[in-house]
């Protein structure tokens, strides 16, 4: 496997590898097909591509439709147009009857919608989902773990939301690292004073705010979340239980995401600190490391967040 | 089925779904009666379906959008032999019944989609309908919508992706009763005219009597006969036909009757 510009050329590239193994695999366009990166899918299989025009309720209706009469549709698109605009037809047509439509929410977090601005991006995707029944939820890290993620996807039989960027993430994970199916990677175990969780395309700021907490004498664990709500979180609360000081991190509003997440395993299972760094307010235009900055994801804003709480 | 059969079965159905909302205190009684011509001449003629068999791959599909008119559904599903033993009571709305409020495809053998929410049903049939081309099947799929409900966006939608994929295997009818919910439709939108907002949109349309099962038929084999185009039929219906006290009476698009009113139910559809 080779290397990927971003998850939405991962999110292609997979659905290529995987098209003719699999000759139910269909893509459902809202007039998403270019900025899926999925014109060749759509180019070399004709008949297994729909277009929908710009119309994300009908895309979906469609795909619940075609789902219903055992194709695997994937539909792909801006992440609030699918899970907002989408998001009954998600609920109603896909959650309740638990069909086999795969969602690929592109543009998510700040880092994915960066330039365009609040309207195109989007962190509430992840609170919506997290509230349909018989979904399952991938936030992979990166363009590889998204390639990854696709394909795990097709494993599963039923609803899979997949929150994807627009180019923007970093490389963290070895192009071959598996998408880990315990929902869990532990990157970093310098030690027990925290333990970081983080979700999605921040990950890179999560691993060197640990490096930069290590020089401070402060000696954190660091773990990636690839799968939000999962069915067995017990690998996750093995790790949960090396402190009483958690931390949260995604590029997703402080509802609905990681934190919340982590916060209702540490209350049903061992209480814990659980301090949440995430977004409280809309963002704005901006690059997207620049914005990512601003907003509180820099590796310092990060680790003094770690310090000053562990002062308390 | 000769015609006068299937009118036959159509006031069954009809009775049947009034005496549904009667025991379950609660329904749709007009919006039901208003579709039971048109579903009565799909489940007992048109479709290609098996009772015994309601996953058959191979089976024509069948989507209520307008959801909320489910009794007239599940009296033709259980009428059809979808129900072993053919069910006696329905409980709707109650809890634990297999027929729920509005249609659930998990709940009810025979129920092809989950509908109820509108103006869904068309885009999803636009789903099946592809579906078929991309696997070579040679189903049709079936919708009934209302009049009202194609206020909603994402029928138009649906109706797009229809028209741009070239769906001929996806007929619509137009439940064109008139009324909605609150007032008319012409009171909401200004005016009433679905053939030629479908036309509009580059569909094969057709504007019949909804009770005349001939023209429905004749309108299906029409449609059947259009290529490249997805077919609307629409069909000019009375909103509780066939029950004196419910025809043009749009309080009975929700309502329960009494011990009186089923009484004459029973009397003029043939109950007792």
């Amino acid at each position: 496997m080779t290397s990927f510009k971003g998850t939405r050329e991962a999110y292609a590239a997979a659905l290529m590898d995987m098209a003719d193994e699999h000759p139910n695999i269909m893509v459902i366009s809202p007039d998403s097909l270019k900025a899926m990166r999925a014109v060749a899918f759509g180019e070399k299989y004709p008949e297994r591509y729909v277009e929908c025009g710009i119309a994300e309720q009908g895309a979906v209706d469609t795909a619940a439709g075609l789902a219903s009469a055992g194709m695997i549709p994937f539909v792909g698109s801006y992440a609030g147009f699918l899970t907002m605009r989408g998001g009954e037809q998600m609920r109603t047509f896909v959650g309740y009857t638990n069909l086999n439509v795969k969602f690929i929410g592109v543009n998510a977090g700040i880092l994915g919608g960066e330039r365009e601005g609040v309207t195109h991006q989007f962190y509430e995707d992840l609170a919506i989902v997290s509230s349909y029944p018989n979904f399952t939820i991938f936030t992979p890290a990166d363009a590889a773990q998204c390639y990854h993620a696709v394909q795990k996807a097709v494993e599963i039989d039923g609803p899979v939301y997949i929150r994807a960027g627009s180019g923007r993430e970093p490389v963290v994970y070895d192009v071959d690292a598996p998408f880990a199916e315990s929902g869990i990677t532990v990157w970093k175990e310098y030690g027990d004073d925290a333990v970081l969780f983080s979700s999605g395309f921040v990950l890179d700021r999560v691993l060197a705010a640990a490096e930069l907490l290590k020089e401070k004498g402060v000696n954190v664990t660091v773990a990636d979340i690839n799968i939000l709500y999962g069915k067995d979180p017990s690998e996750i609360l093995k790790v949960m239980a090396k402190s009483s000081c958690l931390f949260t991190v995604e590029d997703h509003n402080i509802n609905g995401g990681l934190g919340s997440y982590i916060s209702r395993l540490a209350c049903e299972n061992k209480p814990a600190w659980v301090t949440r760094i995430a977004l409280t307010d809309y963002a704005e235009s901006g690059p997207a490391k620049e914005l990512a900055d601003a907003y509180g994801f820099s590796p310092e804003a990060i680790a003094e967040k770690v310090v000053s709480t562990l002062k308390k | 089925m000769e015609n006068e059969k299937l009118q036959q079965i159509a006031k069954k159905l009809r009775f049947e779904a009034v005496r549904m909302v009667y025991e379950g205190k609660d329904g749709h009684p007009g919006p039901a009666l208003s579709i039971a011509d048109i579903v009565a001449t799909l489940y007992f003629d048109v479709m290609n379906i098996d009772p015994k068999n309601p996953e058959w791959e191979d089976r024509d599909r069948f989507i209520l959008s307008k959801g909320h008119s489910c009794p007239i559904y599940y009296a033709a599903l259980n009428e059809r032999g979808y129900f072993e033993p053919k069910v006696e009571h329905f409980n709707l709305r109650q809890l634990g019944s297999m027929f729920q409020g509005h249609p659930s495809m998990h709940a009810t053998p025979g129920v092809d989609m989950t509908s109820g929410s509108l103006g869904n049903g068309i885009a999803i049939g636009a789903g099946m309908a592809f579906a078929a081309k991309a696997l070579k099947k040679d189903y049709y799929t079936y919708v009934i919508c209302g009049d009202g409900e194609l206020q909603e966006g994402v029928c138009w939608e649906g109706i797009n992706t229809a028209r741009g994929r070239n769906l001929d295997n996806l007929i619509v009818f137009v439940d064109r009763n008139g009324w909605q919910s609150y007032k008319s439709v012409e009171f909401t939108v200004g005016q009433n005219n679905v053939a030629d907002r479908f036309r509009a949109f580059g569909w094969h349309v057709q504007e019949i009597d909804g009770h005349n099962i001939a023209a429905i038929k004749d309108a299906v084999a029409a449609a059947k006969a259009e290529k490249n185009l997805p077919s609307c039929i629409v069909c000019d219906c009375v909103k509780g036909k066939g029950l004196s006290f419910m025809e043009h009476n749009n309080a009975w698009h929700k309502g329960v009757p009494t011990d009186e009113q089923f009484a004459i139910a029973e009397k003029e559809l043939g109950g007792k």
